[in-house]
């Protein structure tokens, strides 16, 4: 021992504390219950040393192949992904639309429980439906196109901005509620003037977000023939093998999906933050919204 | 030679902001030194110019070696032989006291065995007796954040001293803590200097405190020296000289 | 009445009314409707809209005065007179100066409404009359040359355009001005530059959802008509089938099971392996704990990408390169998949850690990784447990549809039947799916609760 005079008395040494085991036994369960679902679940889907060890030679075989990309029909790529844009944008008009009355009539602190109570499971319910199942099904009434599609992503999206809108719904400040009421203010002055001005931003801020997602979603939506780029990378990659120009769709998608991220984003920061002096932009949105003030929400989902 | 060597010691931010001008001052092991000096005279930056937590020219030597200039393995070497104790405490609010004092084990402790949370039994025994140092053993496996201010304090300074170090820089380490508790903190230090013989290099705020603790006073303005000497020789003038103006109740601990 | 105060403040201007701001609103709807039924603009309609605009000005107690009904009329008859004779005039190119041209027709009219507004609101100060009036013009200029700028009217460029496309035109071209100023209107109180930006983002908006409503062909006709016979499609999915022969001469069997447990499995092995990858990238891509600049914009940079690549395009990725109907290539876009979550809500809750601990930890001597580990992770630990958690439950959702491209799970199977379009076997696994999934939700959610 280097410091044997580090403490001051013998008798001090009796106060030590036993380690308790609590801590020890937490991580011990929850070790085994990350360990042992995975060995399970790499057992059954035999992944082997031998595979594991192959991959990366496999990936970069792909990887190179598809470069460099072959851009010799860029005009029908563009053409997909604008198809791509138009049925994410419109998914998310109908989401928003749709679920604006409906995330009012889910929220606890406005909607009574006999209406809020449904409308949060039938909101839930469609979210269970990711955007290709519904696609799937709706093919069969709609055919294959770009509307299915839009009407896929726009469903899911009701479900999704319902249940983020509602939750921002029943978020805002009680206050300014209270002061409309007890001034003789009806449900939907209320709503107009207490609760909109509050939750507006955040929920905006969710739609441009949604629309973000719906991008990712609308470009693979392709595989089961509901139009976009999707269908293209598919075909290209697999079918036909077709390397080069699979890397030129993939390229194309990753740019327009990274520039569409960039300017929601920087909106989105715009309406949340509410920069007023600064920026012009945020200032349009409440224009647009008659929206004032911003309750920060975290963005999850 | 003393433990610390400062040579025309300058310290230029990144902003282009030079918080330390060309100061030249040695000290000796064992010393007990008070820096003092108004909010944003360089204080803090001295002391961190001692551990090259900020980017130092000019020259200082701790203990045989350079700062300026050496490397990232060197410098770390360096660090864990200076033990460091904040205004804030600095702990990691989330984790359990002993976990806190372990870090300061961080840097003797191989890698994989830190990884894995499996601290050497001499390890753990060193961050114990320096818990029981400061009289914290009996919440050793309590989380910091339960602990109050001066608790959380005393962890701070088992955290420094389970580095074993050679010097101890404490950087405002009461300016959080009310009255009597800093008294407690302070006599700590004093008798870890006292007992261990750690050089202790102490910023304080309060000039009662400095008085009443310290042996050697260092005043510190706008990043020069403006005194160095024996606190017994510092009376009113001197303090003076320091702030720029009249001592204050505010500049006293104890009103 | 009583006497409330006595009077000694100057009491400040009011400033301009929400009645104002509805006035280009309810004008623009109305004349969107007017014309959108009934075809070109003229004289006729110029003489409606004036009067529309007036009984929006008598209604919210503006003016009740003769004399501007006339010079609303004259105003209106005017400007979209003009506005017709351009539109009506041009047989070949829409281009900008046409766009211009009848711009200045929709200025006319609002010169007009101005003129009124400012007869009897005195106190609204001059220039947001002109604003209003410009606004009007430069609305429809603007959304017109966005149009044309982006390629809306392209198809028209080249040839004759038929009675039929001027109307759709002309509806198109209300919608967006009637709105564009009516947002305007209703920044009354904001700067020029503000309206302006609100102007273009309005007509952003509308001329997008236009364009793209009508090139996905959006029909609301097809809705109603599925909607109605929504009984005949039901009798196609129900009832569900649970068991089926895998081919000729098997048993029939029930076979949702086994790839069921695949998707899992997948899940479980892509939540895994990606929560822990993502561990390292996070603190690279936060300011707080990378080491060096250079290495926080790779690892964000690198995050960035991987993010817009969607979980199935990772999937076919993966398909591609180690194999077709391979549960490994879904674990492999899973991970993908997870790790570019993870690494970004962490690396985001990072952002915001107190750097108090990680400097003791430096000044301890302790290196790179030993401060990321014990100042900086135990500060996000609650946080990362409750993003695994939400991550579990996203993959078991994405993975469910990764077999589509062939890359294992319940996906392939629901893939596999509906090619063989057996729609009550398909039911039968969106049933499974949808319970399943639901159930995580509510688990995960239950799960994240008792962590708090
Ligand atoms: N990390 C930093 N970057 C830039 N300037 C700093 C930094 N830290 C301190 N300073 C500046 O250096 C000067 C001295 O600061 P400091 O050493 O903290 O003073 P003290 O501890 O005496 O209050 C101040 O003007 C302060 O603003
Ligand atoms: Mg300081």
């Amino acid at each position: 021992m280097t410091v044997p005079d580090l403490s001051p008395n013998e008798k001090m040494a009796q106060l030590r504390p036993k380690e308790p085991m609590g801590p020890r036994i937490t991580r011990l369960v929850v070790t085994i219950l990350i360990v042992v679902p995975f060995i399970w679940a790499v057992v059954g889907l035999e992944i082997s040393p031998e595979r594991i060890y192959r991959a990366p030679a496999e990936i970069w075989v792909l990887l190179t192949g598809m470069f460099p990309p072959d851009f010799d029909d860029s005009g029908r790529i563009v053409a997909k992904l604008l198809e791509s844009i138009y049925i994410a944008w419109i998914g998310t008009v109908m989401g928003a639309i749709f679920s604006f009355p409906l995330s009012f009539m889910a929220a606890t602190n406005v909607a009574p429980r006999w209406m809020a109570i449904p409308t949060r499971a039938a909101l839930s319910a469609i979210r269970a439906f990711p955007e290709l199942i519904l696609a799937v099904i709706l093919i069969v009434p709609f055919g294959l196109g770009p509307f299915t599609g839009a009407l896929a992503i726009g469903l899911h999206s009701i479900g999704t901005l319902g249940k983020l809108s509602s939750e921002v719904i029943e978020g805002v400040d009680e206050g300014p509620i209270e002061a409309i009421s007890s001034a003789g203010g009806t449900l939907m002055e209320q709503m107009r003037f207490g609760i909109v001005p509050q939750a507006m931003p955040t929920i905006v801020s969710y739609w441009l977000y949604r629309f973000e997602i719906n991008i990712r979603a609308s470009a693979v939506l392709g595989l089961v023939g509901a139009g976009g780029i999707g269908a293209e990378i598919v075909g290209r990659l697999s079918f036909r093998a077709d390397w080069p120009k699979a890397g030129a769709a993939l390229l194309a998608t990753i740019a327009v999906v990274l520039v569409v991220d960039a300017i929601s984003s920087s909106i989105r920061r715009r309406i949340i933050t509410g920069q007023p002096s600064r920026s012009v932009l945020s200032k349009g949105m409440i224009a647009i919204t008659g929206a004032s003030r911003a309750p920060s929400t975290e963005i999850k989902s | 030679m003393g433990i610390i060597d400062f040579t025309d010691t300058s310290v230029t931010y990144p902003g282009g902001l030079t918080a330390l001008k060309g100061v030249t001052l040695s000290i000796e092991k064992g010393e007990f030194v008070v820096i003092v000096g108004l909010s944003g005279a360089g204080k803090s930056t001295m002391l961190r110019a001692v551990n090259g937590l900020v980017p130092v020219a000019g020259s200082v030597v701790v203990d045989g070696r350079e700062v300026v200039g050496a490397s990232r393995s060197e410098l770390r070497s360096i660090r864990s032989d200076v033990g460091m104790i904040f205004q804030t405490f600095n702990l990691v609010n989330r984790s359990t006291v002993i976990n806190n004092a372990l870090m300061g084990r961080l840097a003797q402790v191989p890698r994989w065995r830190s990884f894995l949370g499996l601290w050497p039994a001499d390890d753990k025994e060193i961050a114990l007796r320096s818990l029981e140092r400061v009289d914290i053993v009996e919440k050793a496996y309590v989380r910091a954040s339960d602990l109050s201010g001066g608790q959380q304090q005393r962890v701070g300074i088992a955290r420094a001293l389970a580095q074993e170090p050679n010097i101890i820089l404490a950087d405002e380490p009461v300016a959080s803590l009310d009255p009597v508790t800093s008294h407690l903190v302070m006599r700590d230090l004093q008798r870890i200097n006292e007992d261990l013989g750690i050089t202790t290099l102490i910023n304080l705020h309060f000039l009662d405190l400095a008085r009443q603790y310290g042996k050697r006073l260092i005043g510190l303005n706008d990043g020069r020296v403006v005194f160095d000497g024996d606190i017994a020789d510092v009376d009113d003038e001197v303090f003076r000289g320091i702030y720029g103006r009249a001592i204050t109740p505010d500049d006293l601990v104890d009103k | 009445m009583t006497t409330l105060a006595p009077g000694i403040q100057t009491r400040p201007v009011e400033p301009p009314r929400a009645a104002t701001y509805l006035l280009p609103l309810g004008i623009g709807i109305l004349a969107t409707g007017i014309v959108g039924l009934t075809g070109p603009v003229g004289p006729l309609w110029g003489t409606l809209v004036g009067l529309v605009t007036f009984g929006v000005l008598a209604w919210t107690n503006i003016t009740r005065r003769w004399i501007d009904a006339l010079i609303l009329v004259v105003g209106g008859i005017v400007g979209l007179s003009f506005f017709d004779s351009v539109l009506a005039a041009r047989t070949g190119k829409i281009d900008f100066k046409i766009a211009l041209l009848a711009g200045v027709g929709w200025l006319v009219y609002g010169a007009a409404t101005g003129i009124v507004v400012y007869r009897h609101r005195s106190e609204y100060r001059a220039t947001i009359i002109g604003l209003q009036a410009l606004s009007w013009g430069g609305g429809a200029t603007l959304a017109l040359f966005t149009a044309t700028a982006m390629g809306v009217l392209a198809p028209l460029n080249a040839r004759q355009i038929s009675n039929g496309e001027i109307q759709e035109l002309t509806i198109g071209l209300f919608v967006v001005t009637g709105l564009s100023a009516a947002a305007v209107g209703l920044g009354a109180n904001l700067s020029f530059a503000t309206r302006l930006v609100t102007l273009f983002a309005t007509g952003f908006v509308l001329v997008l959802t236009v364009m793209a409503y009508n090139e996905i062909q959006f029909s609301t006709a097809a809705i109603a008509t599925q909607l109605s016979r929504i009984g005949e499609i039901a009798d196609d999915f129900w009832p569900p089938v649970w068991k089926w022969r895998k081919s000729l001469g098997q048993p029939e069997t029930f076979n949702i099971i086994e790839p069921f447990i695949e998707t899992f499995q997948i899940a479980i092995v892509g939540a895994t392996i990606g929560n822990i990858l993502a561990l390292p990238l996070a603190f690279y891509a936060s300011r707080m704990t990378a080491p060096s600049n250079i290495a926080y914009r790779v690892a964000k940079s690198f995050l960035n990408v991987v993010r817009t690549i969607p979980d199935l395009v990772w999937g076919i990725f993966f398909a591609t390169a180690v194999g077709f109907g391979n549960p490994f290539a879904g674990a492999l876009a899973m991970i993908m998949f997870s790790l570019s979550i993870m690494a970004k809500l962490l690396s985001e809750t990072v952002d915001s850690i107190d750097i108090g601990p990680l400097e003791a930890g430096r000044a301890a001597g302790a290196s790179h990784s030993e401060v990321i580990q014990y100042a900086a992770f135990p500060q996000v630990r609650p946080n990362y447990v409750a993003y695994a958690l939400y991550i579990f439950e996203l993959n078991i959702r994405a993975s469910v549809v990764i077999g589509f491209v062939g890359a294992g799970g319940i996906g392939r199977l629901l893939n596999e039947r509906r090619n063989f379009f057996q729609w009550d076997q398909v039911m039968a696994i969106v049933i499974v799916i949808f319970v399943s999934v639901l159930l995580i939700e509510w688990l995960s959610i239950w799960a994240r609760r008792k962590l708090v």
